[in-house]
């Protein structure tokens, strides 16, 4: 039985169709990379399979439970990293990952220890007590992701992970979603950077206008495009244009007010 | 569902995420004291007034005011200087003299004058031949408190010089057969306060800026701190852990009611130590009033928060709110103040009853009885303002 598994997924923003009858399969343990230009639905996909948006129709299990009716038992299987930050500036690296490990109800003697594991493996012990504010943006990402590992979730949601970082940063974040896999964790990635799917992802799917566009591994797409760049074929896939647009639901997103 | 721990996990963050920004704390602790400072001295304490001293008292004394005597007759010289001898005496008015209305009318004009007394032609003359004489009253109009004040203030002087008169004149007709007084005033007032001391106009300012504090510290508080956290992202990660969204607003609500309590708390201490306002009700039944207050309003704020798409836009919005309901619920003048419309939204909001109880307790010492209908009143408004606003949270959290 797959991990994640859509059948139909489909949503909408008003008249907007961001997802449009998505019907995807992940596997258990795999590292399944979604790319596609601004705009094309994989950042909606993320916030439903995340239980943050219900689905206007179609439906989606993750790790067996469905995310509309269940959202519960999926809400513990999961750990994400969206697009935002999300960590409270004003406090402490500790502060944080005490505040989010005790929504998880880890027990305070474990989640103590995680933090302090977590802390090491992302080499920022030494900064614990400074303020998230403080710290660089690569700094802040590798806290932003071992917040998502606290509760030791199965299925972890990566949106954009890397966007923004320096390539040190990137490079010891891609060293960390692979330890992950290694682990059995099953990881979803979003990302614009070719080169990450190419290095991290088991599986591609390229998505446009919330549709799937290409689904397979990075091998056998650059086979089926005859090239070695996932660039090209990305660029193939879906085409040259740019993609400028100013929808409702991009200038609202992460804000759910919508008319 | 529910859940008590997380509930009062999320309020701890909230309140150390305060605590962490030592700037804005100090700010919320200066805007209680600012507003307590300004109305504190904005209405000084008024002295009572003592019916058996003949004592008007002034919240506004030496007001400059302007004789001009157009009767050269004895009794309108006679009467002028009574007039400057009552008012002076008492500190009411620092009196001048001009030669002509119109010389007076240009000082008002200037603002050197707050009001004019004219003894007109035929003062003396109508005394004289045993009818009443008018003196005609001119104030400047560009204040209306001022205005009124100097109005009553003359009238009281009047009153004072006619009684005195009315004495002489029956004195003189009937030779001292009855009791003058029996005739000029059959009946005397002696004021008898409510409580012990005199309540000055601040003692009824100081428990509606506490409720005011109290109220809209956690409406603003509540709308800001939920909107911050969507706007920033940080919501996202309350939303994908699992715990109930009550439990998400409760923490939230409980976290700004301390905060709001915390200010409340602060305006009480300073009017008391800088203005001495005495608090004479019980501190158990004030604190039950603001928490009250508080809760009446949360669920407003909540809908704010939910219907603003940012965070500026949610704090422009709690302000909107707050400002009018400065002046509709009675918390700066009286209610009474108010057109009868203006009354009828003033006590279709909450703060209304907030103030109204928390002044009956601080003034009065009024029983929990007695404020009942205000506390059942704010309870009725917390329950309908958070049954419609928890629906409207979750549908705006998962769209």
């Amino acid at each position: 039985m797959p991990e994640i598994e859509t059948h139909d997924l489909t949503r909408r923003f008003g008249e907007f169709t961001a997802v449009d009858n998505l019907s995807v399969q992940v596997q258990r343990g795999e590292i399944y990379g979604l790319l596609g230009p601004n705009g094309a639905g994989k950042s909606t996909i993320i916030r439903m399979l995340s239980t943050l948006l219900m689905p206007t129709s179609g439906s989606a299990t993750v790790a067996g439970f469905d995310v509309s009716r269940e959202a519960n038992d999926v809400k513990k299987r999961i750990g994400l990293v969206s697009e935002k930050l999300i960590l409270y500036t004003r406090l402490t690296a500790t502060q944080n990952l005490l505040f989010f490990g005790r929504l998880y109800k880890v027990d305070s003697s474990t989640l103590k220890k995680r933090i302090d594991e977590l802390l090491e493996l992302v080499k920022l012990t030494q900064f614990k007590d400074k303020a998230i504010g403080s710290y660089s943006s690569g700094m802040r990402q590798r806290v932003n992701i071992i917040r998502a590992l606290l509760h030791d979730p199965e299925i972890i949601f990566l949106d954009e992970p890397t966007t923004g970082l320096d390539p040190q940063s990137t490079r010891f974040i891609w060293d960390l979603v692979k330890r992950l896999k290694s682990r059995g964790r099953t990881i979803i990635l979003t990302t614009h950077m070719m080169e990450e799917a190419d290095e991290l992802a088991d599986r591609v799917c390229i998505i446009d206008h919330g549709k799937v566009m290409a689904d397979d591994t990075s091998r056998a797409l650059k086979d089926k495009f005859h090239t070695e760049s996932m660039l090209d074929v990305f660029l193939s896939v879906t085409g040259r244009e740019l993609r400028d647009s100013t929808s409702q639901h991009l200038s609202m997103r992460g804000m759910m007010a919508e008319a | 569902m529910f859940d008590l721990d997380l509930m009062i996990d999320i309020a701890k963050r909230d309140l150390l995420d305060l605590w962490m920004a030592k700037m804005l704390v100090v700010m919320l602790v200066m805007l209680p004291l600012l507003f307590i400072g300004m109305f504190g001295y904005m209405y000084p304490p008024a002295p009572s007034p003592n019916p058996n001293t003949n004592n008007l008292g002034s919240a506004y004394p030496n007001l400059p005011v302007c004789l001009v005597v157009m009767d050269n007759g004895q009794m309108a010289n006679k009467i002028a200087l009574q007039f400057i001898q009552v008012s002076t005496g008492q500190r009411l008015f620092t009196v001048s003299e001009a030669a002509s209305f119109q010389d007076a009318r240009n000082m008002l004009v200037e603002g050197k004058l707050k009001g004019i007394v004219v003894f007109p032609q035929g003062f003396s003359a109508a005394l004289a031949s045993k009818t009443s004489a008018t003196v005609q009253v001119t104030v400047d109009e560009t204040n209306p408190t001022i205005a009124s004040v100097v109005r009553s203030e003359v009238a009281g002087v009047f009153n004072i010089i006619d009684s005195d008169m009315s004495v002489h004149n029956i004195d003189a007709i009937d030779g001292g057969q009855v009791n003058s007084g029996f005739l000029v005033q059959p009946i005397s007032i002696i004021n008898e306060p409510l409580i012990s001391s005199s309540a000055s106009s601040f003692q009824f300012l100081a428990p509606g800026f506490v409720a005011l504090t109290v109220v809209t510290g956690s409406l603003v508080g509540v709308a800001t701190s939920i909107s911050k956290e969507k706007e920033q992202g940080t919501m996202d990660g309350l939303l994908v852990a699992p715990v109930s969204q009550m439990a998400i607003i409760a923490g939230k609500v409980i976290a700004q009611t301390v905060r709001g309590l915390i200010q409340g708390f602060i305006t009480l201490v300073l009017s008391v130590l800088i203005f001495n306002v005495t608090i004479y009700g019980s501190p158990i039944i004030m604190v039950i009033v603001m928490f009250l207050g508080t809760a009446s309003f949360v669920g407003v704020g909540i809908v704010v928060s939910t219907v603003a798409p940012d965070q500026e836009t949610a704090n422009v919005m709690a302000s909107l709110l707050q400002f009018p309901m400065m002046f509709l619920c009675g918390i700066m003048f009286p209610i009474e103040q108010l057109p009868s419309w203006m009354q009828l939204i003033g006590k279709a909001l909450p703060l209304y009853y907030a103030a109204d109880a928390l002044r009956k307790v601080v003034i009065l010492n009024a029983s929990m009885n007695l404020i009942m209908p205000d506390i059942l009143i704010l309870i009725a408004y917390a329950a309908v303002t958070m049954v419609l606003a928890v629906p409207l949270f979750d549908k705006a959290m998962r769209k």
